[in-house]
């Protein structure tokens, strides 16, 4: 089952998603990514009804990059997120969008930043943050090892941790993570944690 | 609280009129049971041979129990090589017939000649599937002469998925005359490679004579089927119509 | 690099079940058309009754009912054709494969169907329309991601409204070979190994473990053929001829078509069965 979670660290904030496509009882790919570039800066990590999921977060993505084409200058961290949860609370009315999602984002005044926004359009600026039934592994992990100010390898290791975690307690545990950041420098993807290898990379490689 | 009126608590916020939602409740109530459907039954069969199309419907038109009509035919021409037999909903069959009555003369109009057999497959197909979200109940097969004087049958569901088969059979005694037909003329599927001719082997009598054993057999069993038989058969020659009394119990 | 797509499926049988249909209320409404855009003049110049339903773009009538998710539901029942499938596509060194219920979107795409036959036909024959008048525009073929997502989108549209589609989309395109999965749900996936309908758990046992990216085109073409098979015998619902295709850079080949009843009896021929015991009479 999907796990999405994420922390802010010193000069940096992280996000975590599963990759697993599931349909029913079956896994129809163990390589997706559920973490969505949004900008330079900024980290949208989902889960929810697989298309809900992909045509929100492009839309998204989308009309962020619109406002800095015409306006010059991004959306900041807190801008995208108060959009984000305006256009699911919009919806919501009509017909929802099944999706939660963590946005991360690195501002150069107020430095990195981590929203919690779910499908009722409630929004949340978090230390820390996760959806799914990972969830229940991962937020006591982190209530517990966290700390303010977090090295990005102490941060690694704590990610680490809760992604064991979730495998070897969770029934329906996705076997495969992806780990992106945001700092200063930019968004970027960080690591794969595979235990379990899709055909895709093998025809890639 | 039954469970009944929390349902219509639940519609009620769904509603964007107030007051039109709360004369629901009681309208919903008397008309809870009430459909927009009705099975009028009646069996339908076309096969196509390599220079002929036979065509046959009954003649019954029944609701529940009852017989509405004896003398009521299911058979419709469309275009000059073109027939639809089609059982189901009457009111919707109708319905049915007169737009694609409408469509071909339209395309009369423009193109100055009938509009050939797999045309109106495609044509009866997009009609049916237009109304997916409140579809024509009504089951069809369409049979005719494609543009090479072959005989063609085309074979639908209610929301217009349809297919090219050698023979075919639809309506209330379908089930009952399809294996029979499966049996006698058990076409090799258009899907196998090497490609294999589905066009069924009879001559033009035999065909007529399987048409009328098939029937025959239907009418004992289902109810819904008999009075009379209707045959239409299409080749190089025009159309020629052939009757069968059936039981009439 | 070639794509291989393997798919078989049930005979396209259509089934006239009788069910009752309860409806509150029922009126005409016109709904959203966007999946049926047609740029042609319309022989009417007011969108009545009359001209939907003849004119070029014909509108999708709705009913305007009370409860309409129950509507659906009932409508749905009476409509569906009762048909299992089990379709596959791969894509491997040479190419990619696949069995019947496939259509022919264009020379170099195919697109399988699993779920509502109906669903299925028309939006794929929509989405050849839409990838034929595309080339007409840019002088060049659309991509498979291009042409999935187009699908995708349209289905989207119609989320909720029940529709029935599980496809997937296989193809040749300036990149290379394309494999996409596509759903009624909105679902849209890149991968380079797919099974969809009901068999498709069935065909997943045999086509991982059989799966290697460097096949040649036979051995590629049997390990499809053969894992519609197992599906189909497993599998109550599918049954029939497993056709496999090819396309390749030069575009879709069929490479054959088996009734899946003979296919069992060149894998299992019948061996005379040892009489253990014997009646004598006495």
């Amino acid at each position: 089952m999907e796990c999405v979670f994420g922390l802010v660290g010193k000069g940096f904030a992280l996000v975590v998603a599963d990759t697993s496509a599931v349909n029913s009882i079956l896994v129809h790919k163990s390589n997706e990514d559920k973490i969505m570039i949004l900008d330079s800066h900024k980290l949208m990590g989902a889960s929810g009804e697989a298309g809900d999921r992909a045509q929100f977060t492009e839309y998204i993505q989308k009309n962020v990059a619109l406002y800095q084409f015409r306006n010059g200058i991004p959306l900041t961290t807190a801008a995208a997120a108060n959009f984000t949860r305006g256009e699911l609370a919009t919806a919501l009315r009509k017909s929802p969008y099944m999706v939660n999602i963590i946005l991360a984002g690195y501002d150069k005044e107020t430095g990195p930043s981590l929203y919690y926004i779910d499908y009722i359009a409630s929004l949340h600026k978090v230390d820390k943050a996760a959806f799914g039934y990972g969830s229940y592994f991962s937020l006591s992990m982190m209530d517990r090892h966290y700390h303010s100010n977090m090295t990005l390898e102490e941060a690694v290791d704590l990610v680490d941790k809760c992604i064991m975690e979730i495998r070897s307690r969770l029934v329906v545990a996705p076997p495969n993570f992806v780990i992106k950041i945001v700092d200063q420098d930019g968004a970027r993807e960080y690591a794969w944690r595979e235990s379990i290898k899709d055909a895709a990379h093998i025809s890639t490689a | 609280m039954n469970s009944q009126q929390i349902y219509y608590i639940f519609d009620l916020c769904k509603s964007p009129n107030l007051s039109l939602s709360l004369s629901f409740i009681t309208m919903a109530k008397q008309h809870a049971r009430w459909s927009p459907y009705d099975n009028n039954g009646g069996t339908c069969v076309a096969i196509a041979g390599a220079d002929y199309c036979v065509i046959a419907a009954d003649t019954r038109m029944s609701t529940g129990y009852s017989i509405l009509s004896r003398d009521y035919s299911k058979i419709c021409k469309l275009a000059d090589k073109c027939m639809m037999a089609s059982s189901g909903f009457q009111a919707d069959v109708r319905a049915l017939q007169k737009v694609l009555a409408a469509r071909h003369l339209i395309y009369q109009h423009q193109h100055n000649k009938q509009m050939s057999c797999p045309a109106m497959g495609q044509l009866l197909s997009n009609t049916l599937y237009y109304k997916r979200f409140f579809p024509y109940y009504a089951f069809n097969v369409l049979g005719g002469l494609d543009n090479e004087g072959k005989g063609c049958v085309f074979t639908y569901d209610a929301v217009g998925s349809y297919e090219r088969v050698g023979y075919s059979s639809q309506g209330s005694g379908s089930t009952l005359i399809m294996p029979f037909l499966d049996n006698q003329l058990k076409s090799p599927s258009p899907l196998l490679l090497p490609a294999q001719d589905a066009v069924t082997p009879l001559s033009e009598s035999e065909a007529v004579d399987l048409v009328k054993t098939c029937f025959a057999s239907a009418t004992e069993r289902d109810i819904y089927t008999g009075d009379r038989l209707e045959i239409v058969i299409l080749n190089a020659d025009g159309v020629r119509r052939e009757e069968m009394e059936l039981r009439k119990d | 690099m070639v794509v291989f797509l393997g798919f078989a499926n049930l005979l396209l049988t259509i089934s006239c079940n009788l069910i009752i249909y309860l409806f509150e209320q029922v009126m005409s409404m016109k709904f959203d058309t966007s999946g049926l855009e047609s740029h042609h003049g319309m022989l009417f110049g007011a969108r009545d009754e009359l001209s939907s339903g003849l004119s070029a773009a014909p509108s999708f009538d709705i009913p305007n009912s009370n409860d309409f998710d129950c509507f659906q539901k009932e409508a749905i029942q009476m409509v569906k054709p009762a048909k299992g499938t089990t379709t596959l596509a791969f894509i491997f060194k040479e190419a990619s494969q696949s069995v019947k219920k496939i259509i022919e979107i264009n020379p170099y795409m195919l697109g399988t169907m699993a779920g509502g036959a109906a669903d299925c036909q028309f939006w794929h024959r929509n989405l050849g329309i839409k990838c034929r008048l595309h080339e007409l525009a840019n002088k060049r073929r659309i991509s498979v991601t291009g042409a999935s997502k187009l699908l995708a989108n349209i289905l989207y549209n119609y989320r909720g409204m029940g529709l029935s589609v599980g496809t997937m989309i296989a193809g040749w395109d300036e990149t290379g070979p394309g494999l996409y999965y596509v759903d009624s749900e909105g679902g849209r996936l890149k991968g380079t190994r797919f099974s969809v309908g009901s068999g498709s758990p069935y065909a997943y046992g045999v086509l991982d473990n059989g799966y290697r990216y460097d096949m040649s085109v036979e051995e590629a073409a049997e390990l499809a053929r053969r894992s519609i098979y197992h599906a189909t015998f497993r599998d109550g619902a599918s049954g029939g001829v497993a056709s496999v295709y090819y396309v390749g850079p030069n575009g879709w080949k069929k490479l054959s078509g088996d009734d899946v009843a003979e296919l069992h009896y060149s894998y299992y021929p019948v061996e005379p069965a040892v009489v253990e015991q014997e009646m004598v009479e006495t």
